[in-house]
């Protein structure tokens, strides 16, 4: 990158590598799928494609702003370690060498992480998340870590106290958030797969925005170990990706039971995750809830998700409209719950554990001045808001109005799930009500930035796997950079293989 | 709702103290509308009858999750770094300025 146009001090190490030949039109097609098989048929080295991805970054990112941070180095090393292994021989697994983006609240030790918030601008991961162990093991390479909103707060990036990140579809417009960095990344061919976390719908919704496919697994189907925490009953970690195939490979490494968060949980995924079976797939059921399809559903998404729906029809399915009457209340029961996990997860941020916070001075000040300046000054507006507004539904006096009624009414909205899943399989929603906006379109009401997650917020209310895909129609097959339109495929709990086998079968027609 | 809040810029003012957060006027003024548009918009839940319905305390059904008591070492291998992160240290200490 030439122009970082950003102020961090200690982003972007190095310079690109040399070119050996290629360009980055040779890679720009890549799936996870095709670039395994190149590498395996010796078309190209992981290093040589590491490179000119890096190169393709310096030249793309300087307009779309996905980056906070690349790790070049590391990542040359890892793709060199894949390359030694495939000339001796040794066996590889799909993700060897594979370039990932990582968002910024998940830790690679030894790396800056940020979770996009100025009050963690100087810290430095001590360990590996999880996710990134599994990662490492199976030979992902890691490019850099993505742009977000101040700690997974917000649904347009916009909160990020760094950068802005732009569409890949239109640059006049935003990602999505929080995980906008994560999404572009991959939309803008500049990785093949990213991770992104998803509390509300940070994963789906700017998976539906840059038109890739994103997965909010089951609550406990990943580990959250390493991941800086946003609301502790809600957050999962998930794949972005370019097909739902690839998608279900990540996820494939990424999921099960580990020591370090108490709420994984140790699911046996069967074979049918990666291959999935067309005839049990025409056997599932399709429910339709009537009240995702709200009167604030803009024209274009409403139609793109009756051109899927009819795609789903032809390839057997059975459709069928149903109902869940608490999810209009999803919404309100969710800026209670989240909010009131929020003040007590952010607590920890105080100026003294992890790293100082820029313009703070300590001398002369006691324990509680520090607290307070370095929340004042390092947390921004919407983390502050949401501070607030937790600490109040916690509050004595209010706690059983707000907070305690939002518990019942998720318990309702979990229950009408329960109850439609006796009928159907699968359920099939818009992600969004509207497509990408512009910058600023939001910002000035927080109220209206909450709204575009209200297709998204029940999924994670009630613990359940959801799978946001690009609808395909006759136009966009041919030109890919007409504003995407996603939809949204609900599965039963662990049922990840239902959502993401009828989403590979879709992909295929 | 049982009791339905009125946000003023002294509770405003409260709930920062609580945080352990300053604002200046205009924020204090800005969380003051916004606080009350969002309050506002949960009036809704009114409508909900939740008469016998148990919480949902958290995103999973599992309970008495345990494990030995003893470190997990593998994850902090190296107490170095954890130290180096700090903003003031001393003899590995995280050094703080006085409670009062």
């Amino acid at each position: 990158m030439t122009n970082c146009h950003c102020d961090l001090p200690a982003g972007r190490q190095g310079q690109a590598p040399r070119n050996d030949g290629y360009t980055f039109m040779d890679f720009a097609h890549l799936t996870i799928k095709k670039f395994h098989a190149g590498l395996l048929a010796g078309e190209f080295r992981a290093l040589d494609v590491i490179q000119q991805f890096f190169r393709y970054i310096d030249e793309r990112d300087v307009e779309i702003g996905a980056y906070l941070t690349l790790l070049r180095d590391e990542a040359g090393r890892q793709a060199e370690e894949v390359d030694i292994a495939i000339a001796k021989g040794e066996k590889i697994g799909m993700l060897a060498g594979v370039p990932f983006a990582i968002k910024d609240n998940m830790l690679i030790a030894g790396g800056r992480t940020t979770a996009g918030s100025k009050i963690l601008e100087n810290y430095t991961a001590t360990y590996d998340a999880t996710v990134i162990k599994k990662l490492r093991r199976a030979g992902a390479v890691f490019l850099g870590k993505t742009n977000q909103d101040e700690f997974a707060m917000g649904s347009s990036t916009e909160n990020s106290a760094y950068q802005k990140t732009r569409n890949p579809a239109d640059v006049t417009r935003v990602p999505g958030g929080s995980s906008g960095g994560s999404a572009a990344s991959v939309a803008a061919h500049m990785a093949l797969g990213a991770l992104g976390s998803d509390t509300g719908g940070s994963i789906r919704q700017p998976a539906a925005f840059c038109g890739v496919v994103g997965l909010k697994p089951t609550y406990g189907a990943v580990s959250r170990n390493g991941l800086i925490a946003m609301a502790s009953s809600l957050d999962q970690i998930g794949p972005f990706a370019k097909t739902v195939e690839d998608a279900a490979t990540i996820f494939s490494v990424i999921a099960g039971r580990d020591d370090y968060d108490a709420t994984s949980v140790d699911h046996a995924y069967g074979d049918e995750l990666l291959n999935p079976d067309l005839a049990k797939i025409k056997n599932l059921t399709v429910g339709i809830p009537s009240e995702y399809f709200v009167d604030g559903l803009e024209p274009e998404v409403r139609k793109g998700v009756e051109i899927a729906i009819e795609k789903i029809k032809s390839l057997g399915l059975k459709v069928k409209p149903i109902s869940l009457p608490h999810s209009k209340y999803a919404l309100s029961c969710y800026y209670i719950i989240m909010p009131a996990e929020v003040s007590s997860n952010l607590a920890r941020f105080d100026g003294i554990r992890f790293s100082p916070v820029e313009g703070v001075t300590r001398d002369g000040s006691n324990l509680l001045e520090i607290y307070k300046k370095s929340k004042s000054k390092g947390f921004g507006a919407e983390a502050k808001r949401r501070i607030v507004l937790g600490t109040f539904v916690l509050s004595s006096g209010y706690y059983d109005a707000y907070y305690a009624k939002a518990q019942k009414v998720r318990a309702l909205i979990k229950k009408d799930f329960d109850e439609a899943f006796k009928e159907v399989d699968v359920m099939l929603t818009p992600t969004t009500p509207t497509r990408a906006f512009k910058f600023g379109e939001k910002t000035a009401d927080p109220l209206a930035m909450y709204l575009s997650d209200v297709l998204t917020i029940p999924a994670n209310l009630a613990g359940l796997p959801a799978l946001s895909l690009p609808v395909i129609n006759e136009t966009n097959k041919h030109k890919p950079t007409e504003l995407p339109v996603g939809f949204q495929l609900i599965g039963k709990h662990f049922h990840e293989a239902d959502i993401l086998g009828l989403g590979q079968f879709y992909e295929r027609l | 709702m049982e009791t339905m809040a009125e946000i003023t810029k002294k509770s405003i003012e409260h709930l920062a103290k609580l945080a352990r957060l300053e604002f200046t006027d205009a924020e204090t003024d800005k969380f003051v509308v916004d606080l009350g548009n969002i309050l506002n918009y949960f009036k809704e839940l009114e409508a909900v009858d939740t008469s016998g319905v148990a919480p949902m305390t958290g995103g999973t059904s599992a309970r008495n999750v345990f494990r030995e008591d003893s470190p997990l070492v593998e994850t902090f291998a190296d107490q170095k770094e954890i130290i180096a992160g700090f903003p003031e240290e001393e003899r590995g200490y995280n050094k703080i300025p006085p409670v009062f």
